[in-house]
């Protein structure tokens, strides 16, 4: 799969090179992505949530930059592998400053995909592999506007992204959990404990 | 009952670094994860399902079977790497998501022609070559026949790959009973008694140690005859080792992936001819994909070969298969098996003909089409069954005339399709003829057995997956034995009713296993007749066999009916013939020199919207040959159900792998399948019926007519619709979206 375009950030080049070099942001900029470890220079690892039609599942994802030529381009090296399927890519993306003072940033990637999200979710992949990059790109512009503030307000708080309340309340169960979930009978168990739960209260009721 | 789940490999060409399973077997409710290792000297590759073509004089072949799980490397995606057992299906399906398989992706195989290039990778890394097999068969000399020719027409023409898409997908369950020491194997299957023997013969025991039952089975079309497949290879031995009964059913995605399928060849095929129309010779060189592994041998390449010029004079035919190695899904006969790519081939160096020549196409076919008078013809060709190709009748000439009949032919030439185009219209008429090489041996045989409640049972090794056999067979045994069909029960797919023979495919099932049921139930009517003789005390020449009695002819009242003969050819005390046998019963068995062909000509009339390419199918008219038929009304919906195949392969179905060899149509939301509405709007139906001389019944198979010459008219049909584009289409398989290409190309844009 052919994946390339181009998008206008509004901001001088240094900044959104900055960004796309911190984890957190990229990470946020992911719809689904967990989290992202930097394991090296240049390496990250991380954990990602896919959704695509019938599939759906984690996956285990490493990424690495190359050919990096601060700050005018570099190539993201991306190699998942998961329950749904596994998913392997090479893009190469350069910044060039526009005259408006804005950076321009064309990419250009293949990607190749395999697995149940290719053979069952090949139809949407196209869709949603659009409709991510969009959702990043929004976040990622946000997340650039609220750096600029930041520096220059001279704030050291870079706030761009208020988690909803739910999302907020769906992190704070995970890190209850934290690595806890990874083991399978634990994640059966956190299952069965509010299904106990319910039954107990059906059961207090019908006593009644 | 335990359940299975597999583990396939996402990857289509891998070597296998680590299968890490430990998270799964932790899974509550899991009873074992098991992977190549711990098989041990089990997993080898399987059996030969066909033999190889030694018959074939310097034919060269190599042999790489289906390996049942994945050992260090995987060949395609969906090849299994470990199974799982589990208390229920769900926890085995959720067990597979937690086993760990690490590989090193290699370049996949999946261009045929770059295959046999030789930079390309290897798919058997101990091979010099992907080329499984190459074979050359010649009558004739084509190139003295081509420098001859006023016209050599060269073209490049690529028929592309279909599911059997059986309703029912595949499935078993096995039991090892240990105080019996006894399996038995319930399952969906063509070939129940290959399943037994090579289950028997993997797991040690004698073939009498392995029952298998084919209930009622909801499609067969070809994959289901394989066996050795990865899952009754493993399941066998898991049931037996655990002492539990094991159960499995494939989904739709695995009968995808990992289920067998067909037609992917590329040919390079030209024809030479003179200006008057008259073939004198075709040649064709075609790339053969057999998948990852060729258990199956040339079955469908061979029948590529015989079919292409089977039912035209061709005085001279060269024709060259090159088997390759792919990473993709193991290549085996799906309805039609080669035969439809042989049609399309020759029907398609036609078309181009008789453009050049600027002939009617029903006009060159008529020129070239084997007459009447010329039967026996010996093709010079060797088949699937290893002997030279013989067409033991027919009468081609009036299959066509009877299908342009039907179809109106004339009238839709010069008055209907003149008057649509000029309202605008893109209306287009194909015209096809086709032979089916059916009914091939080895042999089947039948046991018929008067029961002393005087109804008849029937047994067959054969298996039914929709053909009716309960009731064909049932006719053909109450014919001899003077019963109604419906006092005989037929018994087929249970290897402890009849454990003898090859199985369900070819078209085979009535002409092979209905013959041997027509000589054992001529065996038993024989034997009443000897019995009730004595009974009688009447010459048997003054006896006749009907309403379920044996009688004096011109003295009805005294009879005897089958079921007191029956208790009386079975003493119980008293005396007993030397040499005798007991019971109204016979065994019989049928085999032919070779196999029968049917023939048939086809033809369609289609409206093409000429901004979508959106194709509707307004008329079908099809006339098949398949000798005496013993059900028309049977026939008549083999032929449906084949057609209804054939569009799909013309215009709906297309198995399609990426460039890595990941399979983008797993899940019929892919994979399209025609519907009700997509059939045409008015199918007719024609026979002929030229009785076989090779069965005592005159029968020859129905069962892939359809399939085989659908894409070929369709494609002549459209090119025919879209005339005001000068389109021509060399491949099958198409989709409105494939035709608007083609169509922008002709026009140059």
């Amino acid at each position: 799969m052919k994946l390339e375009g181009e998008h206008v950030f509004n901001g001088p080049r240094e900044d959104v090179w900055e960004m796309f070099y911190d984890p957190e942001v990229l990470a946020s900029a992911v719809p689904g992505m967990d989290k992202l470890d930097v394991v090296a220079e240049n390496e990250y690892e991380g954990v990602m949530n896919v959704r695509i039609g019938p599939v759906s599942g984690k996956f285990q994802g490493k990424l690495s930059l190359t050919d990096v030529v601060a700050p005018e381009s570099l190539t993201l090296n991306v190699d998942g592998r998961g329950a749904p399927g596994f998913a392997k890519g090479v893009g190469k993306a350069t910044f060039s400053e526009q005259l408006d003072g804005t950076t321009m940033l064309k990419y250009d990637g293949d990607m190749s995909i395999g697995g149940a999200l290719a053979s069952v979710g090949q139809r949407m992949i196209d869709s949603v592999a659009k409709s991510m990059i969009r959702t990043a790109f929004e976040t990622l512009d946000k997340a650039l506007e609220a750096r600029l503030a930041a520096k220059k307000s001279g704030s050291e708080v870079v706030d761009f992204k208020a988690p909803t309340q739910t999302e907020f309340a769906s992190n704070v169960a995970k890190d209850m959990v934290g690595g806890l979930t990874k083991v399978p009978e634990i994640r059966i168990i956190l299952y069965i404990i509010p299904v106990v739960i319910v039954l107990v209260i059906v059961a207090l009721l019908l006593g009644k | 009952m335990i359940y299975a789940a597999f583990k396939r490999s996402d990857f289509a060409h891998a070597r296998i670094l680590s299968i890490d399973t430990s998270e799964a077997e932790k899974l509550p409710g899991v009873i074992g994860v098991y992977t190549a290792k711990d098989f041990g000297d089990y997993i080898k590759p399987g059996p030969l399902q066909v033999p190889p073509p030694t018959a074939i004089k310097g034919s060269t072949y190599q042999v790489r079977t289906t390996l049942p799980i994945a050992i260090d490397k995987v060949r395609y995606s969906g090849e299994p790497v470990a199974i799982v057992l589990a208390e229920s299906r769900y926890i085995a399906e959720d067990a597979c998501d937690y086993i760990y398989l690490d590989v090193e992706p290699l370049p996949a195989v999946i261009d045929l022609e770059k295959a046999l290039e030789p930079d390309s990778p290897l798919v058997h890394d101990d091979t010099t070559t992907n080329l499984a097999a190459h074979v050359v068969q010649e009558r004739g000399n084509y190139a003295e026949a081509a420098a001859k020719a006023d016209v050599v027409i060269k073209r490049k023409i690529h028929v592309d790959r279909v599911a059997g898409s059986a309703l029912e997908n595949r499935g078993m369950v096995v039991n090892w009973d240990e105080r019996a020491q006894l399996m038995t194997i319930w399952c969906g299957s063509q070939s129940p008694i290959t399943l037994r023997n090579q289950t028997a013969a993997r797991l040690g025991l004698f073939e009498n140690q392995v029952h298998v039952i084919t209930p009622f089975t909801g499609g067969g079309f070809g994959p289901k005859i394989n066996t050795s497949l990865p899952d009754d290879v493993l399941i066998t031995y898991l049931a037996k080792k655990l002492g539990r009964p094991i159960k499995w059913l494939e989904d739709r995605r695995e009968n995808f992936l990992s289920t067998t399928s067909e037609r992917d060849q590329v040919h390079f095929a030209e024809i030479a001819l003179t200006k008057d129309g008259i073939i004198l010779g075709v040649k064709d060189v075609f790339i053969h994909n057999s998948g990852a592994y060729n258990p199956y041998m040339l079955t469908v390449p061979l029948n590529t070969q015989t079919h292409t010029v089977s039912n035209y004079r061709v005085p001279n035919f060269y024709t060259e298969i090159k088997m390759t190695w792919t990473n993709e899904m193991i290549v085996t006969p799906v309805r039609g098996a080669g035969r439809p790519q042989g049609v399309f081939v020759m029907e398609r160096l036609l078309d181009a003909a008789a453009k050049e020549l600027k002939m009617d196409p029903a006009e060159i076919r008529r020129k070239n089409l084997i007459q009447p008078d010329e039967y026996q013809v010996h093709t010079g060709i060797i088949g699937q069954d290893f002997v030279e190709g013989v067409l033991d009748s027919g009468d081609y000439p009036s299959s066509l005339a009877k299908t342009l009949d039907i179809i109106e032919y004339e009238k839709f030439r010069k008055e209907i399709q003149p008057r649509l185009r000029a309202e605008g219209k893109h209306v287009g008429i194909g015209i096809c003829c086709f032979t089916e090489g059916t009914a091939v041996g080895p042999y089947e045989g039948a046991k018929v057995t008067v029961g002393s409640n005087g109804k008849v049972n029937v047994a067959t090794g054969v298996a039914s997956q929709g053909q009716a056999h309960f009731t064909t067979m049932a006719q053909i045994a109450a014919d001899q034995l003077g019963v109604s069909y419906r006092d005989v029960n037929v018994t087929t797919g249970d290897t402890a009713a009849f454990a003898w023979g090859a199985g369900t495919f070819a078209s085979r099932g009535i002409t092979i296993a209905g013959t041997a049921v027509h000589l054992a139930a001529g065996k038993v009517r024989a034997k009443a007749l000897e019995l009730a003789s004595k009974y009688l005390e009447t010459p048997q020449e003054e006896l006749e066999i009907a309403d379920g009695v044996v009688r004096v002819a011109d003295m009805p009242s005294k009879f005897i009916t089958l079921g007191d003969l029956a208790s009386r050819a079975n003493p119980m005390r008293g005396t007993f013939p030397p040499g005798a046998e007991p019971g109204l019963e016979a065994t019989a068995y049928y085999g032919p020199p070779y196999g029968a062909t049917g023939a048939g000509a086809m033809a369609m009339i289609v409206d093409v919207d000429p901004e979508t390419m959106a194709v509707k199918i307004d008329r079908l008219a099809i006339v098949h040959d398949c000798g005496t038929p013993v059900n028309p009304m049977i026939v008549e919906g083999q032929v449906h159900g084949g057609v209804q195949m054939g569009i799909g392969n013309a215009f709906f179905e297309k198995i399609h792998y990426d460039e890595n060899g990941q399979l983008l149509t797993a899940s019929f939301m892919d994979y399209l399948f025609p519907q009700a509405t997509d059939m045409p709007a008015k199918m007719e139906l024609g026979h002929v019926e030229v009785p076989s001389p090779l069965n005592p019944l005159g029968i020859k198979g129905v069962g892939e007519a359809g399939a085989i010459p659908t894409p070929a008219v369709f494609n002549q049909a459209v090119e025919d619709a879209l005339y005001d584009t000068g389109v021509e289409i060399l491949e099958s398989n198409l989709s409105p979206s494939k035709i608007f290409t083609y169509v922008k190309k002709a026009k140059g844009k």
